[in-house]
């Protein structure tokens, strides 16, 4: 008997869909906009977070050495300064580096070339760039940096690194804060419109719901129905976002390839590797909403 | 068959619908319930179907008391009393045949028995050949035969009918009322809720009427007194 009224309810739930199709079609749409939106949000996340990842990424220090000091001295600092907790790489750059790369900066700027001609001799000193492992312990870096006691050290002045670390840390930490409050608020506001369209779908079943229950319909045998319809909805809905949401995300591709030249942005990539945890986690999400919705509206109007 | 034992029915904040109502209707009988508009003989019928609760006093349908029935045992007593309304109340997207169908089947009844009972039920109320149609596609008086055949499918032994003839021209009334006799004939008890005159007077069977809640008369061969 369980299993008849269980065949029964998958039977009333594909009718009601199949003849009420444009109410159905009209709630899937309204899924679809949802879930694209969503999902549009999240590209925009992973987009965002690449920028910052990029700035962040540009942050380093450099640890200028007096002219004359010897390979073996600055090899010895470098290890001294890469053994610091807050340092992710110390790349040296020896004099003649540092020449061939101002060079290669400055090779439209004819004047400046002329003048290090003129001067013949390598006015540059060698450096070390230090990359901190993150953003955040730049500050900590430099404090430790400072408190290196060594004669090669020409130069630490570093108060406008940190002036600039501050800034940057802020800017991306107020761009993660905006994110996130936008990212919620829309996420609330799509599933209110969600909940409102699975509860308008079963406002125009509140006679048939009333009737079924005047048959003697159990409570289990109206809800089911409309609770199958829900999930065959999001199902749909979900999928239909997957068909066009992915060969959107190949459109979008080449643009971000171009934009962020020499970074590595994938966003396709992204919604791949989180395939179950992205899609899984909105159908779940959609689907206890609208579960919800469905019982609640269905609740309401059976009621007699 | 049905006892009403002391009833009343107050709606907030203080509408009296019913007041110390007591009925006993014998197993079989043919009853008309008359009164005007608002003297309570709707709510009498949605106590009695379990849409509503009485106030006070109790209630009995087949011996069982549903005074204070629960949620979950209304469909149980609406399987076992057939009723049919004004307004027809089928399900719009469902043709007649699965309208009568539908009663059976969310009480889990087999495939194959819904097949053996849904034609004859059908054949009784003369709608054999329009078992395919959909509601809006027939007219009232076959609408409200539908609506009877799927009352009629759980073989019930009380029917109520309230104002099966209110949306109806006197040819189709006459058919209905024609199609309950038939039906108490079969050893149904039949509860007709209703303020037509002159059905109530050619029925020339028991007549209860009601007056501001309360019953004022109980004649075995009554006529429309109102």
């Amino acid at each position: 008997m369980v299993f008849l009224s269980f065949l029964r309810i998958i039977k009333f739930s594909f009718q009601d869909i199949y003849r009420n199709i444009w109410l159905s079609i009209v709630t899937i749409t309204i899924l679809i906009l949802a879930l694209f939106s969503i999902n549009l949000l999240l590209a925009v996340r992973v987009i965002s977070d690449t920028a910052i990842g990029a700035v962040k990424d540009k942050i380093d220090v450099s640890l200028y050495l007096k002219p004359d000091s010897t390979e073996e001295e600055i090899m010895a600092l470098k290890s001294q300064v890469s053994n610091l907790t807050q340092v992710k790489e110390v790349s040296y750059i020896s004099k003649a580096q540092a020449l061939e790369f101002f060079q290669e900066k400055n090779k439209d700027n004819p004047e400046i070339l002329q003048a290090l001609r003129e001067l013949g001799k390598n006015p540059l000193t060698p450096s070390l760039v230090i990359t901190p492992k993150a953003s955040e312990v730049a500050g900590e870096l430099i404090e430790e940096l400072n408190k290196i006691k060594s004669d090669l050290i020409e130069s630490r002045n570093f108060s406008d690194h940190k002036l600039m670390l501050d800034k940057i840390n802020g800017i991306t930490g107020k761009v993660n804060e905006i994110g996130m409050i936008i990212s919620l608020i829309f996420i609330l506001i799509t599933l209110l419109v969600v909940y409102n369209a699975v509860r308008v779908e079963i406002y125009t079943h509140r006679e048939e719901i009333g009737i079924m229950r005047l048959v003697g319909a159990s409570n289990s045998f109206i809800h089911m129905p409309f609770f199958l319809s829900s999930l065959i909805y999001t199902l749909i809905g979900t999928a239909v976002v997957i068909l066009i949401f992915y060969p959107f995300l190949s459109l979008l591709q080449p643009y971000l390839e171009t934009f962020f030249t020499g970074y590595d942005i994938n966003v396709i990539s992204y919604f791949n590797s989180n395939f179950i945890k992205i899609f899984g986690l909105e159908f779940l999400a959609v689907a206890l909403i609208n579960a919800l919705a469905s019982w609640m509206a269905v609740r309401k109007y059976s009621k007699v | 068959m049905i006892k009403l034992l002391n009833i009343s029915k107050i709606y907030q904040p203080d509408v009296h619908a019913l007041r110390d109502v007591n009925l006993h209707i014998k197993p079989g009988e043919f009853i008309s319930i008359v009164g005007q508009s608002g003297t309570g003989k709707t709510t009498m019928v949605k106590i009695l179907t379990g849409e509503e609760r009485a106030t006070n006093g109790r209630v009995l349908v087949g011996g069982w008391d549903i005074t204070n029935i629960g949620q979950r045992e209304v469909p149980w007593l609406r399987r076992q009393i057939g009723v049919i309304y004004q307004d027809f109340k089928l399900l719009p997207k469902k043709n007649l045949r699965e309208n009568v169908s539908f009663a059976l089947e969310v009480c889990g009844n087999t495939p194959t028995k819904i097949s053996s009972i849904v034609p004859q039920v059908m054949k009784i109320v003369g709608l054999e050949d329009k078992q395919g149609r959909y509601p809006r596609e027939v007219s009232g008086g076959e609408q409200q035969r539908a609506a009877i055949a799927r009352a009629l499918v759980h073989r019930p032994k009380i029917l109520l009918a309230d104002e099966p003839t209110g949306n109806l021209d006197s040819i189709n009334a006459n058919e209905i009322i024609e199609l309950l006799l038939r039906i108490n004939r079969f050893g149904t008890t039949v509860v007709l809720v209703t303020h037509n005159r002159e059905v109530v007077n050619r029925l020339k069977r028991r007549v209860i009427t009601l007056d501001s809640g309360m019953i004022v008369g109980d004649q075995e061969v009554g006529k429309y007194i109102l």
